[in-house]
């Protein structure tokens, strides 16, 4: 890093309390008015540019080169919209409320526009707030008399035919009176009993100035017929368009002859903003929403009663986990070939752990998330446990779930989606691709620290969260989310992110009945809860009124910036420590600790350490005993010590579980510990160690009777048997020397086998002076007689010519034009552009360069060498005579292949002009 | 932290372990009987099992979900899964939601006080035909003839109703308990007024525990004309004498209504047998439901009633309904009919408190192994599969297995009981013992039983006619030679052929003889099964151990 830069090393806190004590002196009152958003932010002192770039991390990727172009990009349709979406409602009607707004409006313009002629104390107490954080993120710049909406939010969030208003504003009068002729702009003007005038502008701005008059305007109206009151109150909130016929009716005419109504299209006439702004005594919003809706506690328990409930469901969660994984253990379900897991083995596992489809993906998910299982990449590819879960098996039970709590607060894969399709309505697999939601770490995040904000035990009413959160980050105007496999009536994705949230942190053991347990919040690092809950522990404080809103969009850049987390995080910490002032100003500002951030690395280990610490004595301890029942079941009352369930669950098949498990001794199972090479007596031992209760005697039986017959019947593998009456010339035989290549083996006095096929031992036999005969498998005397060989079916072989086949004409004009366009490229001889290149590289040209020439090669109508990456990444050269360029694509004559084709500008690597001829 | 150490554990399958020892295991068995069913009762961990059905008893009951959860949350060891309790909650909420009443106008009407409830089973095609008019948006009129299948059905809908409709009184006749050196022990007493109380209901309780006084009692209370349903004739004259001999009622009032008999008395006693039989597709004896008017209604032996009856139940709804039985588990699963149309349990007891109390004989039970000879063990490896069980279950070897226990306690009253007639023949003739099969005439049954009772007899060979409802007081050691394929509820009728209290206090026997690595050992495993479940820890011992007992 370079010396000069050094001062950005200091803490940004340092800096924001040293540059808030300037930019007090130096308010923009002070000052000229800023005449551009560029100018605005560069009156912002560094610390406030840097909430600004927090606020929006697109800004800063690639980094802008100064100012002037970083308030380009910060009025780019994409970066505003992003912006706009990560706004809270009242933020986003406050800057609805300045787009229908004159541009630039004042301060009290806003109010008004948002507490209507009434007044309303919430709303005027909530603005400097939502203004402060619309001046934050650089979509409303300019001091308070002249308050400017960023002109892309502007057009966005104004009203237009095609995308209506979620304010439910029509155009001005003067928009809508645009097309009109001026003798009827004229007509209007006196049927409203206002003078005429000399032109159509001033006509406008006299109409406009009556319609903005209260009093004047009520005087109008109140001559209107009743009819015509009706339909105005019709039209008032939205939509303000309406249908006429060719020839309307007596009180439509009213209303369009004096410009109440103004026609749009044939057929359709307008409710103008000012007049409907009249009518709703001067309120841009039927309802505004200044403060967030409040997380309202459904029940309350007590505290031990959640700690305790989450443990347990914490302690089911491992035990899932490990009997997922031992389901697994030799060899999982294969992998489908487009990725996941097939809905039959999804169907399978869910049967093997006893739960719900859904619910076992979500376990199947959480392994996977947490990196104990993955596919192992095998030609039939399977998914199996990985070396980390050997590890993880080896660690605490309290530390184990930390690592699976952590993991699933970090994953970006949802789990919720299994088995819904998505946008190309393909079913979406367990493990498979199409899972990822970014935004799901983030609304996680948010719905616990929403549970942490209630007291402890409180458990939250699931539909007052959800309020909370689409209050928090609303829909725009009802906006379609870009959710794939969207169906109507479904909910948006992040309140179907929050409803699996609540209860995946159920499933999970963060929370229990619902509350947060004492360990999750230990684990999202949040402070022991207080006593007594208070719902409305993140409504801001008159002191840091600006604040919660900051506080909203650190928490969204730290999960939206790639790799920013460490750093913000940081920053946060550092946040917490100071207070500041308040004031309107985009200055930064010092955040209480009323939202909770997602940690940091080092944050992570320390909260997971001390989650860790409070679940480990609430987690069952281990037993070594067991209850053996006459029933043949033995009950283990608690989680038992790993070697004792081991051994009992090849000895028993499992028949319930849950805080106990039940064992039943069958005779398959006592045969299945057999099989496993364990004795009768090692069973007995095993049983009388472990029991609290004397053995009963059935069950004592029971492995006496079915150690009795096994092994009585006997299976090997044998290819051949010599079979003889004479014990004596088999004894011979095996006796021999020259038979211990045979590896003969005396199954029976009369019968020997050999693992050689029956051919070799008769051989074998021959060769040792013996005269064996060979028996067919009916016992008969085979004819030894050599039988004729065949294969089994054969296809003759195909012939092989000296070299291809000759190629047709087609083929040949193909490969002729190829050729030549190929030379083309290469041996035209090129202008260079910048540095000269090495024969056979790609031309490479940065992007402006690029976009420059290209344009210009469209104008000129030149042909240029391109240097060109495909999706599949195979790099190449072509020359190509630019058509025309938008869209970031350039359509362009390819001679190389002889046809039109759109190259975009992005996989272009460089151009080069062709030399002249 | 303290862990509070509960006897209860809550499994994930929602069944329930008990640790018997425990100190507080008996308050928490009290707390949690009302709605779970004791599905095993062996010797350390009882298991119950938390059912829709007994969630729904229990709201019968007037038990509340906040109580069943309160215990399960109080007695429990480990934390109780959250969804479990919501489970339960939801489940017991839907009982009620719908009831079953009388209005003073529109007769017979169903209410309820969630109307998407009702507007929801109304939409079922099942329902419609029962209902009629809409009253009101909270009620609608049930046919009433249909208040039987329409409870039915809302239970399979999942809505139990709730049916307060009431019951007609039925014709009056006075009936009192003559209880002249014997009295309803407080058991007996406390089923009679639960059911009493709840109207109409199912009273559980094992075999030998006097069911039969239990339903006299009941008599009592109703002090009306009594139809009762019994299983077979030997049944039948059971109950007679018995009503005879505990209760005010005379011979003549009491009517027998079976294959051979057709009386319509104040009291009749019929069979299932004969109200089931068809002609020309017809049931011809149904006319006896409405012969009188009938108070009450017993059915012996719930767990047996045939598929007909449930029809015929379902249209005697107004009538007060008990059901007797020593188990609810049906081998059909018809249990849910049982709950929607003779009602709810009422009152249950175990078989374990109940020997305890000292009013049934403790069991000794043996399983003994024979081991078929080698010729047997070929004829049965070749046999046909449905002539295996037959072939196992009647081998040699267990006559002089079943000779050698015998002879064990001889001057001891026993009772040999089978399934095949050659076998039970054989056995007779070998151990010089009458035998008792379908053909006895039942003049003759009665005149061998009073024989066994008195004494005269002390070995009784006994086909399956004898599994039900036969008492046989003095029988302290039962042989079992063969079975119907492990059927858990003939284990239980034949265990109960040796439960009764015995004069001296003696320990009852009961022998189980089943052939070694055969079928017949598979089977006696089912059945063992519902032994040790039920408490009765039994052995296996060796046939060899017996017989060379006996030589010694």
């Amino acid at each position: 890093m370079k010396p000069r830069e050094g001062r950005y090393r200091f803490p940004v806190d340092a800096l924001g309390i040293w540059l808030s004590a300037n930019v007090d002196r130096m308010s923009p009152e002070a000052h000229s008015a800023p005449r551009s958003l560029a100018e605005a932010l560069r009156a912002r002192d560094d610390s406030s540019l840097a909430a600004l770039l927090r606020s929006r991390p697109d800004l800063v990727t690639p980094v802008p080169t100064d100012l002037t172009q970083l308030a380009t990009r910060a009025g780019t349709r994409a970066s505003v919209l992003r912006a706009l979406e990560r706004l809270d409602r009242f933020a986003l009607q406050t800057a609805e409320a300045l787009a229908v707004a004159p541009d630039p409006a004042s301060y009290d313009t806003l109010l008004g526009l948002m507490t209507g002629d009434a007044g309303d104390e919430a709303v005027a107490g909530a603005l400097p707030r939502a203004l402060h954080a619309l001046r934050e993120q650089a979509l409303v710049w300019g001091g308070d008399d002249r308050l400017r909406l960023v002109r892309t939010a502007r057009e966005v969030l104004a009203p237009s035919p095609q995308h209506p208003s979620p304010t439910g504003l029509g155009p001005t009068v003067q928009e809508a009176t645009s097309g009109m002729s001026p003798g009827r702009i004229q007509e209007i003007v006196t049927t409203a009993g206002l003078p005429s005038t000399h032109d159509s502008v001033s006509a406008v701005a006299a109409l406009t100035a009556l319609f903005t008059h209260r009093k004047k305007l009520a005087r109008l109206l109140a001559q209107a017929p009743e009819a015509a009151r009706e339909v105005l109150s019709r039209l008032v909130w939205g939509p303000p368009y309406g249908q006429v016929t060719a020839d309307p009716a007596a009180h439509l005419r009213w209303l369009l002859d004096r410009g109440l109504l103004l026609p749009t299209a044939p057929g359709t006439v307008v409710l103008p903003r000012e007049v409907a702004l009249h009518l709703r005594a001067g309120r841009a919003h039927r309802a505004t929403e200044p403060l967030p809706p409040a997380v309202v506690p459904a029940a309350s328990h007590s505290p031990q009663v959640v700690d305790a409930t989450a443990a347990g469901q914490a302690y089911t969660a491992l035990a899932t986990v490990e009997e997922l994984l031992k389901e697994w253990d030799e060899g999982g379900p294969a992998v489908l070939r487009a990725g996941g897991l097939s809905v039959r083995d999804l169907k399978r596992t869910a049967v093997a752990l006893d739960v719900s489809e859904p619910v076992a993906a979500f376990w199947v998910e959480l392994a996977y998330a947490a990196g104990l299982i993955a596919s192992d990449g095998e030609a039939d590819e399977r998914y199996a446990a990985t070396p980390a879960y050997d590890e993880w098996l080896e660690q605490p039970p309290a530390e184990r779930w930390v690592r699976l709590a952590q993991a699933w607060l970090a994953a970006t894969r949802t789990p919720g989606l299994v088995g819904g399709r998505d946008a190309k309505d393909r079913t979406l697999s367990a493990l498979g691709p199409g899972l990822d939601r970014s935004a799901a770490p983030e609304v996680r995040h948010r719905v616990l620290s929403l549970l942490a904000g209630l007291g402890a035990g409180a458990a939250p009413d699931a539909e007052s969260v959800l309020a909370r959160l689409r209050w928090e980050r609303p829909l725009r105007g009802g906006r379609r989310d870009g959710e794939e496999g969207r169906r109507d009536g479904e909910e948006d994705l992040r309140s179907r992110l929050a409803r699996w949230t609540l209860s995946e942190a159920e499933l999970l053991g963060l929370t229990g009945r619902g509350a947060l347990s004492a360990h999750g919040r230990a684990l999202l690092g949040a402070p022991p809860a207080a006593r007594s809950g208070s719902s409305a522990a993140e409504a801001p404080g008159p002191g840091s009124s600006t604040a919660g809103g900051h506080g909203a969009e650190a928490t969204q850049a730290d999960t939206t910036g790639a790799g920013a987390s460490g750093h913000s995080a940081s920053d946060a910490s550092g946040h917490r420590a100071a207070g500041g002032a308040g004031d309107k100003l985009p200055v930064h500002r010092h955040r209480v600790p009323d939202r909770l951030v997602p940690l940091s690395g080092p944050e992570q280990a320390v909260a997971g350490a001390e989650a860790a610490r409070l679940l480990a004595p609430l987690l069952p301890e281990p037993l070594d005993h067991v209850l053996l029942q006459a029933d043949l079941t033995a009950v283990a009352p608690g989680p038992l010590r790993r070697p004792l369930a081991d051994t009992l669950g090849v000895l028993a098949d499992v028949e319930s579980k849950g805080g106990a498990t039940v064992y039943r001794f069958t005779p398959a199972s006592v045969r299945r510990a057999l099989d496993a090479g364990r004795t009768a007596a090692d069973l007995h031992a095993f049983l009388t160690e472990h029991s609290r209760t004397p053995v009963p005697q059935p069950l004592a039986y029971l492995i006496d009777d079915v150690a009795r017959r096994h092994g009585h019947l006997r299976v090997g593998a044998a290819s051949a048997y010599v079979r003889c009456d004479d014990d004596a010339l088999l004894n011979e035989i095996l006796a021999d020397k020259r038979a211990a290549a045979l590896r003969l083996r005396r199954l029976a006095p009369t019968v020997l086998a050999a693992p050689t096929d029956p051919a070799t031992l008769l051989e074998g036999l021959r060769a040792m002076g013996y005269a064996p005969a060979a028996e067919s498998a009916e016992g008969d005397v085979l004819i030894a007689r050599a039988h004729a060989h065949r294969t089994p079916p054969r296809a003759a072989p195909e012939p092989v010519p000296d070299g291809p086949p000759a190629p047709d004409a087609t083929l040949l004009t193909a490969a002729i034009r190829a050729i030549r366009a190929g030379d083309l490229a290469a041996t035209t001889p090129r202008k260079p552009v910048g540095e000269p290149l090495a024969g056979g590289e790609l031309p490479r040209t940065s992007s402006a360069e690029t976009l420059a020439t290209v344009q210009a090669a469209v104008l000129t109508g030149d042909s240029l060498w391109i240097g060109y990456v495909n999706a599949e990444g195979a790099a190449s050269q072509r020359v190509i005579s630019p058509v025309r360029v938008e869209g970031g694509f350039v359509t362009a004559y390819d001679h190389t292949a002889d046809e039109i084709r759109t190259y975009p500008l992005h996989r272009i690597t460089g151009v080069a002009e062709l030399a002249e001829d | 932290m303290p862990r509070v150490n509960g006897p209860l554990i809550v499994q994930s399958d929602k069944t329930l372990l008990l640790e018997v020892d425990h100190e507080r295991a008996d308050d928490c068995r009290r707390a949690i009987a009302p709605f779970a069913e004791l599905e095993r009762a062996p010797e350390h961990i009882h298991t119950y099992r938390v059912t829709p059905l007994g969630l729904w008893n229990a709201r019968a009951a007037g038990h509340d979900a906040e109580q069943v959860v309160d215990a399960l949350v109080q007695y429990s060891r480990y934390p109780v899964p959250h969804a479990l309790l919501v489970d339960i909650a939801e489940t017991m909420d839907r009982y009620g939601r719908l009831t079953l009443s009388k209005h003073p106008a529109h007769g017979l009407v169903l209410t309820t006080t969630d109307r998407p409830v009702l507007e929801e089973v109304l939409k079922s095609k099942r329902i419609a035909p029962l209902v009629g008019a809409r009253i009101d948006p909270d009620t609608v009129v049930v046919h009433p003839s249909e208040r039987g299948q329409i409870k039915q059905t809302l239970l399979k809908l999942g809505w139990p109703a709730e049916d307060l409709a009431g019951y007609v009184d039925g014709e009056a006749h006075p009936i009192e308990l003559l209880e002249d050196g014997w009295a309803l022990r407080p058991y007996q007493k406390q089923a009679v007024e639960n059911f009493w109380h709840g109207g109409s209901g199912v009273v559980v309780l094992p075999c030998g525990a006097g069911k039969t006084l239990v339903g006299a009692g009941s008599m009592a209370q109703a002090k009306s004309t009594t139809l009762i349903l019994v299983t077979n004739t030997v049944s039948a004259r059971q109950w007679k004498h018995e009503l005879v001999k505990r209760t005010s009622l005379t011979e003549d009032e009491i009517g027998e209504y079976s294959g051979t008999k057709k009386e319509i008395r104040p009291v009749t006693i019929a069979t299932y047998q004969v109200l089931t039989t068809k002609r020309k597709g017809v049931y011809p004896h149904l006319e006896l439901f409405d012969s009188r008017d009938w108070g009450l209604i017993v059915y012996d032996e719930v767990h047996l009633l045939p598929a007909p009856v449930f029809k015929f139940t379902a249209d005697l709804q107004a009538r007060r309904r008990l059901g007797l039985t020593a188990t609810l588990v049906r081998e059909d699963g018809r249990e849910s009919d049982v709950f929607s149309l003779i009602g709810p349990k009422r009152f249950d007891a175990p078989w374990k408190e109940i020997e305890a109390q000292g009013y049934i004989a403790p069991a000794d039970c043996v399983e003994v192994r024979v081991n078929l000879t080698d010729s047997e063990r070929l004829a049965y490896a070749t046999a046909e599969a449905e002539e295996k069980y037959r072939f196992c279950a009647t081998t040699a070897t267990k006559r002089k297995v079943t000779e050698a226990i015998v002879r064990r306690f001889a001057g001891q009253q026993v009772l040999v009981i089978g399934q095949y007639i050659d076998q039970l023949d054989e056995l007779g003739e070998h151990l010089n013992a009458p035998v008792i099969k379908g053909e006895t005439s039942n003049a003759q049954r009665e005149k061998l039983f009073d024989a066994f009772r008195e004494g005269e007899i002390s070995v009784l060979v006994v086909s399956k006619v004898a599994n039900f409802s036969i008492d046989l007081p003095e029988a302290t050691v039962a042989i079992q030679v063969s079975g119907t394929f492990g059927s858990r509820q003939e284990e239980a009728q034949r265990l109960g052929r040796v439960l009764r209290p015995k004069a001296d206090g003696h320990q009852a026997h009961f022998y189980s003889v089943v052939a070694r690595d055969t079928i017949d050992q598979d089977f006696a495993a089912h059945r063992q099964r519902f032994l040790a479940e039920q408490g009765y820890a039994y052995r296996i011992v060796d046939a060899d151990e017996i017989l060379a007992e006996g030589a010694a």
